[in-house]
């Protein structure tokens, strides 16, 4: 390939980036939104409860509502016949498919007072249960019915005297509910805080003022914008891929390790982009925000393979490689990560599909199964750190055999020289390509973690979260297009592999094109011809 | 100004009835009840809302912010005086709205809120901004509205005093808006944050109440500059009002005697606290005329037991305490009984 060739590559790369940035940053906006809810403080004003009813808190058939307690004091109420009603979405709004996952946080106003104190430790104990109805006048229909612990982490900031009696309490935010898919219209939380003296349920809580809730959930515009470039991506990177293939079935030789790597970071790119979440604006599939993690997950252990094995092959030492288990060692933690944060997930997400209320930081087997997850994280997160040591410790491996090659090169015959500039070079490629993405990747991220969100700029509101989103995600498809496209090997003599292999003196013949070859990036896989044709040797 | 709108919380009218009842509205604020006849009733909540804050942060003082029964000017002539109590009361009772309404708008009361797609200027129906973007935030509108209510009012003419209001109607909205937390949700994948969601949530009112309540000891006296377009500070040494302060024009009454034509109740027959030092202390409070001390005994409760909501499980106990009244002027007495 010419360096003409490569420069066109190369544009055209650059511009499907910014193009995939513009797309969204100027088209999507934000991922996702957050809406308040308060919740509505109705009367369940049946002597006893054996039908289930749903309390509304606005529109026909609402339910008795009182404005705050000091009301169901003057009333006699207890709290035992106070339900928290919420709905889903606000007047005059319906929830779409498109929205993809909905979650919920809880917040407690609890106000100060000197006889009714928050308890060291105090749980609320919540009877909750969901429905749902996809028309304004049909019954409501049970989703879940959960009794939540949630541990209240309180703190007051001001002293705690009689002057400051009627302040709230500072509390944290506390995980409700997540759903992962919004496939109907309306939906309808009912809350009760029963309370029972004896058990201990629900005492020593404070005295509650409010319930809050806010509902975040991908926005639907995000959603269709980024179905729209995984649509796209897929036949690009599966056209790639098979292109790549052919290349190396073409070869006479098998092919060696590092292809077969490549090979399946493809894979498991297109097994990210292709859309099957299409499906969940048909179809009520919980399972998709599941199975999003566990895609993700796989395109991650699959990159971080990549680069340990891609590193290993360039460490020109003497040693026999192009097998795969020599990497067991790099290639292990990331598996048993990777496998970790599944069974965390599997832990969250999983049980979430039988019951969205569950949360594995408020579990109500106590603290001992959150420990468990807790363990699951940490062992992560140790293999990660391990990763990274390796990494570090192969990198630096690789440019010290790098260095103490260079001197030595001069020396050496020229098929070699030839030979370890090409592995040089095509380290030192990657190596550029893969810090330039990881650095935009953390740039990135730290933007849209500091940002309020989007830019005002002439006149154009720039969603820099989506713009993170899209870009980011598009840079890494790029990054696999761009590493196929590169590292395949040649086409233009693959015939000569039959009638020279092993002929030294052949290749040495072709050293004028091959050191015009190796300067630029199609050089790697030249050589690559030739280490082939060494390990066929 | 909407104190008037005291009789709004009435739902059983109709809005035609409603609006046109309310006394004391502008044309432009009937416009607004007829257009959105739930926000008067969330109004009317946050009077009462304010009115609340306004007794708990001026309970010990002479002027305690009481309301006048029967009249529905509900400040009497305080309101009428541009005194530095007028300027808290305009700000505090901006700030409440602006809260009630945002309440009011999570809790789903309110049938064209955040999402109203007027506000925006776009062409899409609200469903259609909804689905694609999500709605504004609620506080946003409540501040919104607010502002196109409560400013209403002096609108109608541009003299000395609707500036002074106006001043401190936007005080009093920037005073909720300084006590927004931002508060934010991490749920990438595993809970990684990858995804981050972040949203303003409101802090409760005793806080916007104790800032105002800092800011009218700070009050800053003004007069007109001579274009009529703005103030300048009324003595040389005192700092240029911010957009935060509260500014006023006259000096107050000092409230110690009833004098309705100046706003003032007086104190006598409040209670005083004898060990105080400070504004409710008897000396200050009474103004110099006495107190009576009375021995009164009363039950109270203690060794409660409290549920989170309505329940309290108390024994009843005892107790005999002294409490200080403070005087009334002989003369004034002796008026008011003829």
């Amino acid at each position: 390939m010419s360096t003409k060739k490569l420069v066109i590559v190369g544009v055209i790369l650059v511009i499907f980036q910014v193009f995939s940035f513009l797309v969204g940053g100027l088209i999507a906006p934000s991922p996702t939104s957050a809406v308040h809810y308060l919740a509505t403080k109705c009367v369940d004003v049946r002597k006893h409860h054996q039908n289930s009813t749903w309390f509304m808190p606005w529109g026909p058939n609402q339910c008795e509502k009182i404005r705050d307690f000091d009301e169901a004091m003057i009333k006699k109420i207890e709290a035992n016949e106070i339900v928290f009603a919420v709905h889903i979405p606000l007047p005059n709004n319906e929830m779409s498919p498109w929205f993809q996952f909905m979650l919920f946080i809880l917040q407690f106003d609890i106000a100060f007072k000197m006889g009714n104190q928050i308890e060291e430790g105090a749980v609320v104990t919540i009877d909750v249960s969901l429905a749902y109805r996809d028309d304004t006048f049909s019954k409501w229909t049970e989703m879940a019915h959960s009794i939540e612990q949630r541990k209240l982490s309180c703190n007051f900031s001001t002293p705690k005297t009689h002057e400051y009696e009627g302040r709230h309490y500072e509390c944290d935010l506390l995980p409700f509910m997540e759903l992962g898919s919004v496939a109907h219209k309306y939906y309808l939380i009912n809350m009760r805080l029963p309370v029972n003296e004896r058990k201990k349920i629900n005492v020593g809580i404070g005295e509650i003022k409010d319930i809050r809730l806010v509902g975040i959930h991908q926005n639907g515009g995000f959603t269709k914008v980024w179905f729209a470039v995984k649509t796209f991506l897929t036949p690009s990177i599966l056209i790639i891929m098979i292109w790549y293939w052919r290349r190396i079935t073409l070869m006479t030789r098998p092919p060696v390790l590092l292809e077969k790597v490549i090979f399946a970071l493809g894979i498991s790119m297109t097994f990210i982009n292709i859309p099957v979440e299409w499906f969940s604006v048909g179809f009520n599939w919980t399972w998709m925000l599941l199975f999003g993690d566990i895609r993700q997950g796989i395109f991650y252990a699959m990159l971080l393979s990549f680069w340990i094995i891609f590193c290993g092959e360039h460490l020109m030492d003497q040693t026999e490689r192009n097998r795969f288990g020599v990497y067991w060692k790099q290639v292990g933690p990331i598996v048993f990560g990777s496998f970790c944060l599944f069974i965390f997930d599997m832990c969250e997400r999983g049980v979430q599909l039988k019951n969205p209320f569950y949360s594995i930081w408020a579990s109500d087997l106590g603290t001992e199964l959150a420990n468990l997850q807790m363990a699951f994280i940490i062992v992560a997160g140790i293999c990660a750190c391990l990763y990274f040591l390796f990494l570090c410790f192969m990198v630096f491996q690789v440019f010290r055999n790098i260095s103490g090659k260079r001197t030595s090169l001069p020396a050496m015959s020229k098929a070699r020289r030839l030979h370890y500039e090409g592995l040089i070079f095509r380290f030192k490629f990657l190596m550029l390509i893969t810090l330039a993405c990881a650095a935009l990747t953390v740039i990135f991220f730290i933007i849209s973690q500091v940002n309020e969100g989007h830019w005002h700029w002439a006149g154009y509101t720039v969603q820099v979260n989506s713009a993170f989103f899209t870009g980011i995600y598009g840079m890494w498809n790029l990054y696999v297009f761009a590493i196929m496209f590169l590292y395949a090997p040649s086409h233009k003599r693959y015939g000569d592999d039959q009638s020279n292999a092993g002929d030294l003196g052949v290749n040495s013949g072709e050293e004028i094109q091959l050191t015009t070859t190796i300067t630029h990036v199609d050089g790697p896989t030249e050589i690559y011809r030739m280490t082939g044709k060494e390990s066929q040797e | 100004m909407e104190e008037r709108t005291w009789y709004m919380g009435r739902p059983t009218l109709g809005s035609q009835v409603m609006c046109d009842n309310i006394p004391g509205l502008v044309n432009k604020q009937r416009q607004l009840c007829h257009q959105h006849p739930n926000m008067m009733q969330s109004i009317g909540v946050g009077i009462t809302e304010w009115i609340r804050e306004c007794q708990h942060q001026f309970q010990h003082h002479r002027w305690n912010c009481s309301t006048m029964a029967r009249d529905h000017t509900l400040f009497g002539r305080v309101l009428l005086r541009s005194s530095r109590e007028a300027a808290f009361v305009y700000a505090i009772s901006s700030a409440g709205v602006v809260y009630s309404l945002t309440r009011a708008c999570s809790q789903g009361e309110l049938e064209s809120c955040s999402c109203d797609p007027k506000k925006k200027g776009s062409s899409r129906d609200s469903k259609g901004t909804f689905d694609w973007g999500g709605c504004s935030d609620n506080i946003d509108y409540g501040i919104q509205f607010a502002q196109a209510f409560v400013d209403a009012r002096e609108r109608k003419e541009r003299d000395a005093r609707a500036l002074m209001n106006l001043h401190n109607n936007r005080a009093g909205r920037k005073a909720v808006k300084r006590f927004l937390k931002l508060e934010c949700k991490c749920h990438g994948v595993s809970g990684s944050c990858t995804v981050r969601t972040c949203w303003l949530a409101m802090a409760d009112f005793r806080k916007t109440g104790d800032y105002l309540r800092r800011k009218y000891n700070g009050a800053i006296q003004v007069v007109m500059n001579q274009y009529g377009t703005g103030f300048t500070v009324a003595y040389k040494k005192l700092k240029k009002p911010t957009k935060n302060d509260l500014v006023y024009f006259e000096n107050s009454p000092d409230y110690c005697i009833r004098d309705l034509e100046a706003g003032s109740l007086g104190t006598a027959g409040r209670i005083c606290n004898l060990t105080s030092r400070g504004v409710d202390s008897c000396e200050v409070m009474c103004c110099g005329r006495g107190y009576d001390t009375a021995s009164v005994s009363r039950m109270t409760q203690c060794e409660c037991k409290f549920h989170w909501c309505c329940a309290v499980h108390c024994k009843d106990c005892h107790e005999v305490v002294d409490v200080q009244t403070c005087k009334a002027l002989k003369n004034i007495d002796w008026l008011d009984q003829t």
